[in-house]
């Protein structure tokens, strides 16, 4: 609670605008399915860190930032975000204690579950994605949460 | 590796669910409206004027470059592209002098049958925005938006052939649909035969396929396809690509016909926004 009061919003913003740019740099062709979701990481990170800073709102702004970028249905990635962000902020305590490959296991069942609601949607609104490399995405994610969880702490703990 | 090592003990999860399930009817809400109403345009539109600033970060290191390259190029390799292009632009007035010709005498035929003339239109040149946008979907980011008159459904040509059609206008950007994703279909006609049907898209970059096309059709390996200009968005005419491999299997009823795109649809850099207008 007294860390959570601590944390402005600076870093926080700051984080969600670097893994938009992120998300968008151009990679060849081939290496695209392999692009790990930045943005929904470091909502991640915040909600389990400190949903005081970020929170759900941070998710549905940063999921309506994605739907826009990517020109789908408007609230598609934002549902999907929002849905899986209250869960992590749900599991953070839990989280917190959890070593290395238990928090990247449990990350991987958030992803997926996001990309299962993308999934859904998708299917729903009439553009269905069936290719079966949109399932990497969890894998991948889970892979470089070390990276994105040592990299944040380092921005605000000094 | 960093733990989370702290503790906010007091785990303030009381309003969450409450939160969530408000944020998620948001989020549900939007979905059903863009979809079903379409009136997201401005909601859209305000957003993407934050997003912008991130593309234009993005895609400036690359132009950068790209002019750094020009701006440093010798003067014989300039002495050479110069020649080519003299060389290309002799040809391709000659060609326009038959067009020219050939578009008095297509006029004079229309008239005599009284049917409506063909398409001229007014053009605009837009550059393709280094940004990727969504690796399953075929999309590209252009540099011309709603201030520059780009409107929703438009067709988009490139140097060859055609490249796709606008999906999302933004105010300085708009998106495109390319002619090869899986949700996009395009009316065109066997130029060979005057043979009608539809070329859709796959979702792989270099290839669409006809797949509504009767086994016993005539439509063999090389056959160019061209805009039939019937869903009236594109322009009649304009070459769509050319017909790759034919399997016709017996015991089906349609033939599974590949086609291959005539516009450089994965190294094409400037791309044409088309306006039709009925002369």
């Amino acid at each position: 609670m007294t860390r959570d009061q601590r944390i402005g919003r600076t870093p926080v913003v700051l984080s969600a605008f670097v893994a938009l740019t992120l998300a968008i740099v151009p990679l060849p062709r081939v290496l695209e399915p392999l692009r790990p979701d930045f943005l929904v990481l470091v909502v991640f990170y915040w909600s389990i860190e400190s949903p005081r800073a970020g929170g759900l709102a941070l998710a549905f702004i940063a999921g309506l930032a994605i739907d826009v970028i990517k020109g789908v249905v408007l609230g598609e990635h934002a549902l999907a975000l929002v849905l899986t962000a209250a869960w992590a902020t749900h599991l953070r305590l839990r989280l917190r204690l959890f070593s290395v490959l238990q928090q990247c296991v449990t990350i991987f069942v958030l992803l997926a579950a996001y990309q299962f609601v993308l999934f859904w949607v998708d299917g729903a609104t009439g553009y269905p994605v069936t290719a079966w490399a949109r399932w990497l995405a969890p894998v991948i994610g889970a892979l470089v949460w070390p990276l994105v969880t040592g990299t944040l702490s380092r921005l605000h703990e000094r | 590796m960093v733990a989370f090592r702290s503790h906010d003990t007091t785990g303030r999860t009381s309003g969450l669910l409450l939160r969530s399930v408000l944020y998620a009817l948001l989020a549900l809400g939007l979905i059903v409206f863009d979809k079903r109403y379409d009136q997201l345009g401005r909601i859209r539109r305000t957003l993407s004027i934050v997003v912008y600033p991130i593309e234009l970060a993005v895609t400036s290191p690359f132009e950068g470059w790209s002019w750094l390259r020009a701006s440093v190029t010798t003067r014989d390799v300039l002495r050479a592209e110069n020649a080519r292009l003299r060389a290309e632009l002799r040809t391709d007035q000659f060609q326009l002098q038959r067009l020219a010709a050939l578009e008095a005498e297509n006029g004079r035929l229309r008239a005599l049958r009284k049917a409506t003339a063909g398409v001229g239109g007014k053009f605009l040149v837009g550059d393709i925005m280094d940004v990727d946008l969504d690796a399953f979907r075929e999309r590209v980011l252009v540099d011309k938006g709603a201030r520059d008159g780009v409107y929703v459904g438009q067709a988009v040509l490139d140097a060859s052939g055609v490249f796709g059609q606008v999906a999302h206008v933004d105010e300085r950007t708009s998106d495109v649909i390319l002619i090869t994703d899986a949700t996009n279909a395009i009316p065109v006609m066997v130029n060979r035969t005057g043979m009608r049907t539809i070329a859709v898209g796959t979702g792989e970059p270099n290839r669409l396929k006809l797949p509504y096309l009767p086994i016993t059709t005539d439509v063999v390996k090389g056959d160019l396809l061209v805009t039939s200009g019937l869903g009236g968005v594109f322009p009649e005419g304009y070459p769509v690509g050319t017909v790759g491999d034919v399997k016709r299997d017996p015991a089906q009823s349609l033939a599974d016909v590949d086609v291959r795109p005539a516009a450089a649809i994965d190294r094409s850099r400037e791309l044409l926004f088309v306006w039709l207008t009925r002369k």
